[in-house]
């Protein structure tokens, strides 16, 4: 599944312009967490991270993380110079008034899975 | 070369993270593989956020040569009172500031371990944690050949995969019905030996009989303790000792005293145990590893290779016994793969130093029992009654001998010494000897407390690979809680014996200085060139993710991600995985 298929099935709102990235990567896994420190250890590179916390370090530890992009539940907008910084990053951000339980299993819907135990 | 230098202060949520990712850029430039960079920004991240979340402010420093980065991190407190639950997954400290923000889920420390090739956290209460990882760039290296003494027959084996499990280093593959082992990996314990029911695995050897060895008669048979407290409860140590020596061979010896001297010397101080601290200054390690068992000694250099450094500089008891008898034809009854190939790589190594190598044959334990029992029940040479007969012939002083001390500790009699050992003796409780640990998952458990700064109340650890030390082996048919038992009670018996003997004096026994330098051990290499090293590791990790995950090792390999690296190396196809197989013809029909 492409990025753009994701954000358009789950009717996502853009926060970056996904474009600027050069081609749109099939994303097949993802990971949901609010605890930081869980993301490091657990979520898969090149997935799609679900997550509450809309501060600076997430898009530090998402990065680091090799996410390919971020959705915020709950309608919640990070500050624009936290936008910006995904951007430099190469990491796509998106915001949703769902909660992060029923943004997952929307993706899971569409194909994408965690990382079995 | 130093490259990345930064203050992080503390509560400062915003900027953190600054210094990982001038980390990062770095390393991306130097063109280190994809996976070195996402291990090293995780560790030096969560290090970082430590440095944040818990600290008055500190300081974070890389440097970079071309094979690893080293990232050392400094605070400067308030320090933490118990490092063992602070690496603890779950526990935290973190302020009700802090976990709003998503940190403080308990995993940082846990986070870098899992994330560093080595990790050392030391910290003192209201002064500072200094926490230093290293994470290796390249993918390892394997050399090409590496002698092993592991001997595994295909046709005794029953398939039963026993060995997939037990081998520690994961090493073990058995497919079509046969066991094979993989060389770079293997520590030549004896934990697969121990766990198949076939004798599939054993140790090479070279002799089906005693007599097809020969120049017996001017060959030294040396022998551990466990073979001559391995004859069973009606032929005592110096019974059996007596009927070797009426095998023909010029001199018996036991490797025990060995053994005492070599830990009476790591205990006095070892050449070299020292490394440099993050300061450039030369700490001395702690604690000391005592090398008694060339199979920890494989593991540290493959697994552990932070702790070489800490290895005592000298031989091992069985290649102080070589370099003792370096002017005689010997013949080792080893106890181990491990041991034999100590000797072999020794002997290798001085053939190609240009000296005439040793001359060596290495005999297995059952066949040299074997010998003995047939001589104590009367089949062969009547060596009790020799034994009997020695033992009431008055001394003699050979003029070649050395003080009869001497003589009796070279076979293995010693006066009692600061340090007994716990494995000629039960277990001992001297807080001043080495820490003995004995058995593959106990000693791999504590190395890793070692590697982790976890044991510095303890100055010296004498680590064995087989449960109950050598006696332990599992070449060894009796009991190691027995056969210590009888070996510790026939001390007083092999004294009188050793008294009364003629013939020349066993040498003095010393611990010789290491000749064979310690060395890190790189495992896997995937590939010479690193270009495609670093692709066969993404192939690599995309099948290991295909793969069920069960490690079920119906492939012959111990797990999933093994049979993905086989599949990688081309030593085996997806087609093994039953799993896979299923869902391929699911998705054909």
């Amino acid at each position: 599944m492409r990025l753009e298929e994701l954000v358009e099935a789950l009717d996502l709102q853009p926060l970056t312009l996904a474009t600027d990235y050069g081609p749109d990567p099939e994303v097949t896994q993802g990971y949901a967490s609010d605890l930081l420190s869980d993301v490091l250890a657990h979520a898969p590179a090149g997935g799609v991270l679900v997550t509450l916390q809309v501060h600076l370090n997430v898009i530090a530890v998402a990065s680091h993380a090799g996410l390919r992009a971020v959705i915020f539940s709950c309608d919640r907008i990070p500050d624009d110079d936290i936008i910006e910084k995904a951007a430099e990053e190469g990491l796509s951000l998106y915001a949703s008034p769902a909660d992060t339980f029923e943004i997952v299993g929307r993706l899971y819907e569409l194909g994408l899975r965690g990382t079995p135990a | 070369m130093e490259f990345v230098s930064y203050d992080i202060e503390s509560s400062d949520f915003r900027r953190a993270g600054k210094a990982s990712r001038a980390i990062k850029e770095h390393l991306k430039r130097i063109g280190a593989d994809a996976e070195a960079i996402r291990r090293t920004m995780i560790a030096a991240y969560e290090a970082e956020m430590n440095v944040v979340i818990h600290s008055v402010g500190g300081r974070l420093d890389a440097s970079l040569s071309d094979s690893q980065i080293d990232v050392n991190v400094v605070d400067e407190g308030p320090g933490i009172p118990d490092i063992e639950r602070a690496m603890t997954e779950g526990f935290s400290t973190a302020s009700a500031e802090a976990r709003a923000l998503g940190f403080g889920a308990g995993m940082g420390l846990p986070n870098i371990r899992r994330n560093s090739d080595r990790l050392r956290v030391t910290s003192r209460l209201d002064e500072g944690t200094r926490v230093s990882f290293t994470v290796y760039l390249k993918p390892e290296t394997t050399r090409a050949s590496r002698v092993i003494s592991l001997y595994a027959s295909a046709d005794r084996c029953r398939n039963c995969r026993a060995c997939l499990a037990a081998c520690p280093t994961q090493a073990m593959r058995v497919r079509d019905g046969r066991p094979s082992v993989l060389e770079h990996l293997c520590v030549d314990c004896t934990n697969c030996i121990a766990a198949c029911s076939s004798q599939a695995l054993s140790i090479r050897d070279e002799f089906s009989s005693l007599d097809d060895l020969a120049g017996r008669e001017k060959m030294v048979l040396a022998v551990p303790p466990a073979l001559l407290a391995g004859c069973g409860s009606d032929y005592p140590p110096a019974q059996v000792l007596a009927a070797l020596e009426g095998l023909g061979f010029a001199q018996v010896i036991t490797v025990a005293p060995f053994e005492q001297a070599l830990r009476d010397a790591a205990l006095a101080g070892s050449p070299g145990a020292t490394k440099s601290d993050a300061g450039g200054d030369s700490v001395a390690c702690r604690p000391v590893i005592v090398p008694s068992c060339p199979a920890v000694v494989n593991l540290v250099e493959l697994r552990f290779p932070s702790l070489v450094p800490s290895l005592a500089a000298f031989d091992s008891p069985w290649e102080a016994v070589q370099a003792t008898y370096a002017d005689r034809p010997v013949a080792y009854v080893v106890s181990c793969p491990s041991q034999r190939t100590a000797l072999l790589l020794q002997s290798q190594a001085a053939a190609a130093a240009g000296c005439a190598p040793p001359q060596a044959e290495y005999l297995v334990p059952d066949l040299v029992r074997q010998a003995a029992m047939v001589a104590l029940t009367g089949g062969g040479p009547p060596a009790a009654a020799a034994c009997k007969a020695a033992a009431a012939t008055p001394a003699r002083t050979d003029p070649g001998a050395e003080d009869s001390a001497t003589t009796l500790a070279a076979i293995g009699i010693t006066a009692p010494r600061t340090a007994p050992s716990a494995l000629s003796a039960p277990p001992s409780t001297d807080v001043d000897g080495p820490l003995q640990v004995t058995g593959m998952s106990h000693v791999m458990a504590v190395l890793e407390k070692v590697e982790n700064g976890l044991l510095d109340d303890v100055s010296a650890i004498e680590p064995y690979a087989c449960e109950g030390g050598c006696f332990g082996s599992p070449l060894f048919l009796e009991d190691h809680h027995v056969a210590a038992r009888r070996w510790a009670q026939g001390q007083s018996e092999l004294k009188g014996a050793a008294a009364a003997r003629e013939g020349a004096a066993a040498r003095p026994a010393a611990a010789t200085a290491r000749r064979r330098p310690y060395a890190a051990r790189p495992g896997i290499r995937l590939d010479a060139d690193m270009g495609r090293a670093i692709q066969k590791l993404g192939r690599l990790q995309a099948l290991t993710r295909s793969l069920p995950g069960r490690d079920c090792g119906a492939c012959g390999a111990p797990t999933c991600a093994a049979l993905a690296e086989d599949i990688v190396m081309e030593r085996a196809g997806i087609d093994l995985c039953p799993y896979a197989v299923c869902e391929k013809e699911d998705a054909d029909t």
